[in-house]
């Protein structure tokens, strides 16, 4: 992640977070944070605990950021924030836990014609997936993926689509959800069937040859210890060799949620 | 081929799914595109382009470190020795690669073992190059709470922390100076077979001292039966101890478990030095003074002939007074002291000494040394080895009106952290009493000063390697301070002239001495042979030969190498 995305990201997550900045510029910023950032931010679960049994005013940490390594010095108590600074890797890790679920119906620019009437807004289900590969290496293929509940339709990169849209967190007045099709489970299922083929579909010479590098090691196992011996060392290196290289795909869940339309 | 396992992540649905139910908890727009954007942060988007290299902060690493942290993650599969010579890196190259495999999710528990004097340095180096949340180990707890944790060696192999150790399991783990590993009966490399772990490094920058067998342990430890048993590697690859056959093929199968950057392949920019002696003359009460001391010591190690130890100390005096009048006063007192309570009165000999003490108004070394700061007008780090002389010294430059700080070994870890910063912003010197240990790290300096010699020149080596390391873009000038026609321009003689130690890599002299079993006794013999001989003659004649001791040791070991570098590089 360059600076300047780590710079927005920061500036977003502390603004979600109801953070006051008491100084900004291209290259730093310095922010009073709110109760809850602190929580996120600042490791110090006692303190809180503290704060509230007794019910002391509770004191925030004010916290300077800096982008740019070489202004580091320009800044009493500054934190360089790169992709693998502590305290960023805790802001991505807080973001994540938070922007878990949503549910969220799209806002119309069509007026509501008759103020009798209700329009319907058809149910999406919108699940980001995160694929990892992994032997003895690793990597990475964010799908995100959406299922129309009632009629069965698959979207990818339905993400990026939501993102065109603007959003509600109530439903508005005459307006309604129709009855869904399919169930959640449903809808899940059939999206992780279609990850699935899609999974299958990829270059698997990674996992081949991981599986052959294994093959090779087990064998030199088998003629390095003597033959027929229950020999606990060489157990531990099969256990070993096969963790360190045994080719899997792992999907998780980086968030989901429901996502009422109007009609595409 | 068999089909890749595929495991589905359900744990989120529960949870989704009652929220849908009671219709609570959901989160806002924002924070779903943040976490989305979180997630695309980390991802890591092929299987080999190395993520930690833009999170490096202060310093950039050499090319042959970067090409190395490569090599052991895509084609040794993160089991490698890695063998650098002393002073390329190696340290740095473990910690890329722990923190490579940390981005990348592979590796959660990391255990690294080091000699208990490198714990704290080791620490510190991850905490701050590489700010990963490692923990030094000092409780019996941390084995299994702390996610990264450096710890002793010798600590890990006693019970009951052995049992401890041996019941995690380690995605990685880091053994520095392995070549203490290369026994299979002894307990450091027992304990390193049995600890389970996914990813191996081992750091040694000598793999193979003696014996071929060494190697064959070590590579033993990362992948057992790389070579196959050991009578088939005895048989293919070894003509004798130390002799190998079919080189080419051995150096293949080396290659594959072991990287050795040296630094011939030209790797290391490192600056060159400049050495220059620069003779005090005594003025004549310090001349008065110093004879008066010599002839103390004598007569006094005539008297307690048989008393090493006492005698020992009388020559610490001879050496402190080269240094100063401050340095040599303390002992001298300590002795009056002594002497008070044994007889209750003065010996005429340590008053006599007193009074040549109190005659020295101006001391010619600090004059020398105040003239020279002025002439340099840049950072010049000063190393003295006596505390009186410290304190004369930080006095005489206050008066002067020269910014200077002190750096002491017994200063806490803040303390040392703030008065290097001070030097690096403020002060143009720094007078420093110690040089070893962890964290003093002053690339930004280069201009040395040895105002007195240590005797031991492993001490002189720490001195110059603060300064003369990587990272040090300019030449580096070192400024040995010799008082004419004393016993310490025997020693700058011996140092300079017969063993040409400011012309040694770091690391070679420890190698020498090693050999010839002179580590940790070598200022000791050098002071016996100051006692026992008759004359400033014998004493050079004596220095000399131990000066011959070591060049030819030297010499030898070069061809070994050489010849061993040899056969492992085919260069």
């Amino acid at each position: 992640m360059a600076a300047d995305r780590i710079r927005r990201f920061t500036e977003r997550f502390l603004t979600a977070h109801g953070c006051h900045f008491i100084e900004k510029s291209p290259n730093h910023l310095i922010t009073q944070l709110s109760i809850e950032a602190d929580k996120d931010l600042v490791h110090r679960p006692f303190y809180w605990m503290y704060v509230e049994k007794m019910g002391i005013e509770p004191q925030p940490s004010i916290l300077t950021f800096v982008f740019d390594p070489q202004e580091l010095d320009q800044h009493d108590r500054g934190e360089c924030l790169n992709p693998g600074s502590p305290r960023f890797l805790t802001m991505l890790e807080a973001a994540k836990k938070r922007g878990r679920f949503v549910r969220l119906f799209e806002e119309s620019a069509r007026p509501v014609g008759n103020p009798l009437s209700s329009r319907p807004y058809i149910p999406w289900l919108g699940v980001n997936f995160q694929v990892s590969y992994v032997c003895d290496q690793k990597k990475d293929v964010i799908h995100c993926l959406g299922i129309n509940l009632h009629s069965g339709e698959i979207m990818e990169d339905f993400f990026r689509e939501m993102k065109r849209r603007r959003w509600n967190a109530k439903l508005p007045a005459n307006r309604h959800t129709i009855q869904p099709q399919l169930r959640i489970a449903e809808g899940v299922g059939e999206l992780e069937r279609f990850l699935q083929t899609q999974i299958e579909r990829q270059d698997m010479t990674w996992a081949k040859q991981a599986l052959k590098r294994m093959r090779i090691e087990l064998e030199q196992l088998e003629h390095f210890f003597p033959e027929g011996e229950n020999n606990a060392e060489k157990e531990q290196r099969i256990r070993e060799t096969i963790w360190q290289y045994h080719p899997r795909v792992e999907v998780e869940v980086i968030n989901a949620g429901l996502f009422y339309l109007e009609a595409l | 081929m068999q089909s890749v396992p595929i495991r589905m992540d359900r744990k989120w649905l529960g949870p989704f799914q009652e929220r849908v139910e009671s219709d609570t908890g959901w989160s806002t727009w924002e924070w779903f595109q943040l976490a989305v954007e979180a997630a695309e942060a980390q991802v890591v988007p092929d299987f080999d382009t190395l993520q930690c290299l833009n999170t490096l902060t202060g310093f950039t690493p050499l090319p042959h470190q970067t090409a190395t942290v490569r090599r052991v993650i895509n084609e040794m599969n993160g089991r490698a020795i890695l063998a650098d010579e002393v002073g390329l890196g190696k340290t740095i190259e473990a910690g890329m690669i722990l923190k490579e495999y940390l981005l990348r999710g592979l590796v959660k528990k990391a255990l690294i073992l080091v000699p208990s004097s490198l714990v704290l340095q080791w620490t510190r180096e991850l905490n701050q190059k590489f700010q990963l949340p490692a923990m030094a180990h000092k409780q019996s707890w941390m084995w299994e709470q702390c996610d990264i944790l450096v710890a002793s060696i010798d600590t890990a192999k006693r019970e009951p922390h052995r049992e401890k150790v041996l019941s995690q399991t380690y995605d990685l783990l880091i053994v520095d100076e392995a070549h203490k590993l290369k026994n299979r009966r002894t307990k450091n490399w027992q304990l390193v077979n049995r600890i389970r772990k996914k990813y191996c490094l081992l750091l040694t920058a000598t793999p193979l001292q003696n014996q071929l067998t060494e190697l064959f342990n070590l590579v033993t430890l990362l992948k057992p039966g790389h070579f196959g048993q050991e009578a088939h590697f005895q048989n293919e690859y070894m003509a004798g101890k130390r002799m190998p056959k079919n080189e080419e093929r051995l150096r293949e199968e080396v290659r594959r478990v072991m990287i050795r950057n040296r630094r011939s392949d030209g790797h290391v920019p490192l600056t060159k030095r400049h050495v220059t002696t620069i003779p005090i003359a005594l003025s004549p009460e310090e001349r008065a003074l110093y004879d008066g001391v010599t002839q103390f010591v004598r007569d006094r190690s005539c008297q307690e002939a048989g008393d090493l130890k006492s005698a020992l100390s009388l020559i610490v005096l001879q050496r402190e007074v080269c240094s100063s009048r401050d340095a040599a006063f303390l002992t001298l007192f300590k002795m009056f002291q002594r002497s008070e309570q044994d007889e209750g009165e003065i010996s005429p000999e340590v008053t006599h000494l007193v009074n040549l003490l109190r005659a020295v108004k101006r001391q010619s070394k600090v004059e020398r040394a105040i003239q020279l700061f002025k002439e340099i007008d840049e950072k010049v780090i000063l190393f003295t080895e006596y505390r009186a002389t410290q304190d004369m010294i930080l006095r005489s430059l206050a008066a002067e009106g020269i910014p200077a700080v002190p750096y002491r070994g017994g200063f806490a870890r803040n303390k040392k952290d703030w008065m290097m910063e001070l030097f690096q912003k403020r002060a143009q010197v720094m007078v420093a009493t110690e040089a070893g240990g962890e964290g003093i790290n002053l690339q930004f300096c280069r201009h040395i000063i040895n105002y007195d010699m240590p005797w031991n020149p492993m001490r002189v080596e720490q001195r110059i390697g603060r300064v003369h390391r990587l990272g040090q873009t300019r030449d580096v000038h070192i400024y040995n301070f010799a008082t004419e026609n004393t016993i310490e321009e025997h020693i700058i003689w011996l140092l300079q002239e017969k063993i040409n130690m400011f012309e040694m890599v770091i690391g070679e002299l420890e190698t020498i001495l090693e050999q010839l079993q002179m580590k940790d006794n070598l200022e000791q013999r050098l002071m016996q042979i100051v006692l026992e001989s008759e004359d400033d003659r014998e004493i050079r004649a004596r220095l000399a030969d131990i000066g011959e001791n070591i060049r030819e040791t030297r010499e030898k070991i070069l061809a070994e190498t050489e010849h061993r570098e040899r056969w492992i590089h085919g260069g």
